[in-house]
């Protein structure tokens, strides 16, 4: 009886002594991956471990210049696939990014290195006038870009942003599909993360502050 | 003397939100928006809350605004990695229960208005339910 009651006493104090031993080991492990921890995929963004380096691709912004892969170095660009009649996703998509442009640019760095392109897969009705006016409505900063099919094509294959325009000539309000993923690249025009929705512009502009600051950490 | 009468409907509609169930208050809708479009833009979206007061389905079927040239019952639906938007004929609302028109899910697909809507405004949008059912619903231009 009394020998049963001092093993499991021993056994007691054992697990009692590897749980606190696990506890202290979880939690410096912990405090060690703090910083790791924004790298774990999650609902608000995921970061790709070995960025992908973007290749050459030509289209036209809203202001008629050229954009090509040289428009996306020395920037961190929010990349949004979408259409100027898209009345539901579009807005709401581009809503928040701008909230989130605003809250970026209230950080002590600002966002003076950051720039969001919205790139229209409808050429067809995005002219560069109807997309300067569309996409300054949302933030006087956003840029619009397209061009023609292969040439988004190009760019939309480096990032795997599905879309399908469904035209139809003679009809009007042809469907359109499009991905709703914000793509994100960096000042060295790598593919570097992704947001998916739903998007949250505190969110979006928490991460990205911390990725950013955590890149420009090793780059020095 | 039209604009009149609208602003009178959306006054009234405005002080009720939700009126108490009674026989005309089958189907209630309260915080209908429509989104301002961007200049230049001819298509919008609105979104609501509808709540069903009776212990029976009530089916919406189609909506109309004389505001507009079109307006449908769209869905917006993720399909292969994309999102797109497919007509939904018609809504079926469960007994006692509510239904959110709401960006990413179900809107009123609103074509070519009749005039520049700017945040502010309101514009009367009518709910058609089986049965015969017409809802006149106030929609608040919103940003």
């Amino acid at each position: 009886m009394n020998r049963l009651a001092l093993r499991f006493g021993i056994m007691m104090t054992i697990v009692a002594l590897a749980a606190t031993l696990a506890g202290i080991w979880l939690a410096a492990s912990d405090r060690e991956n703090t910083s790791r921890a924004m790298l774990r995929p999650d609902r608000v963004m995921t970061v790709f471990p070995d960025p992908k380096p973007m290749r050459a691709f030509a289209l036209t912004d809203h202001q008629n210049r050229v954009f090509d892969l040289s428009r996306l170095q020395g920037k961190w660009s929010f990349l949004f696939f979408g259409f100027t009649h898209c009345p539901d996703v579009c807005p709401t998509t581009l809503a928040e990014l701008a909230r989130a442009r605003d809250d970026i640019a209230r950080n002590s760095v600002g966002a003076e290195d950051v720039q969001f392109v919205f790139i229209s897969v409808d050429p067809n009705r995005d002219t560069a006038g109807k997309l300067g006016q569309y996409v300054t409505y949302f933030h006087t900063t956003f840029l619009g870009v397209t061009g023609n099919d292969a040439q988004i094509a190009k760019l939309a294959a480096q990032l795997d942003a599905a879309y399908q325009v469904a035209f139809t000539p003679g009809m009007e309000n042809y469907p359109v599909y499009h991905t709703t993923t914000v793509f994100l690249v960096d000042p060295r025009a790598r593919y570097h993360a992704m947001f998916t929705p739903p998007l949250d512009a505190e969110a979006i502009a928490r991460r990205f502050k911390v990725l950013r600051e955590l890149e420009g950490a090793k780059a020095t | 003397m039209r604009w009149r009468h609208t602003i009178s409907v959306c006054l009234v509609l405005a002080l009720t939100p939700f009126p108490a169930a009674s026989e005309e208050a089958d189907v209630a809708v309260r915080d209908a928006w429509v989104r301002e479009p961007p200049p230049g833009m001819t298509m919008m979206a609105g979104f609501m809350t509808l709540r069903n007061n009776s212990s029976r389905p009530q089916v919406l079927v189609s909506a109309s605004s004389s505001g507009f040239e079109t307006v449908m019952i769209h869905r917006t639906i993720v399909k292969d990695g994309m999102t797109g938007m497919v007509h939904a004929p018609q809504v079926e609302l469960a007994p006692k229960a509510s239904l959110i028109f709401a960006p990413g899910g179900y809107h009123l697909m609103l074509i070519n208005p009749n005039r520049t809507l700017r945040a502010g405004d309101r514009v009367v949008i009518n709910l058609e339910f089986r049965g015969g059912l017409v809802l006149p619903v106030a929609c608040e231009v919103r940003k």
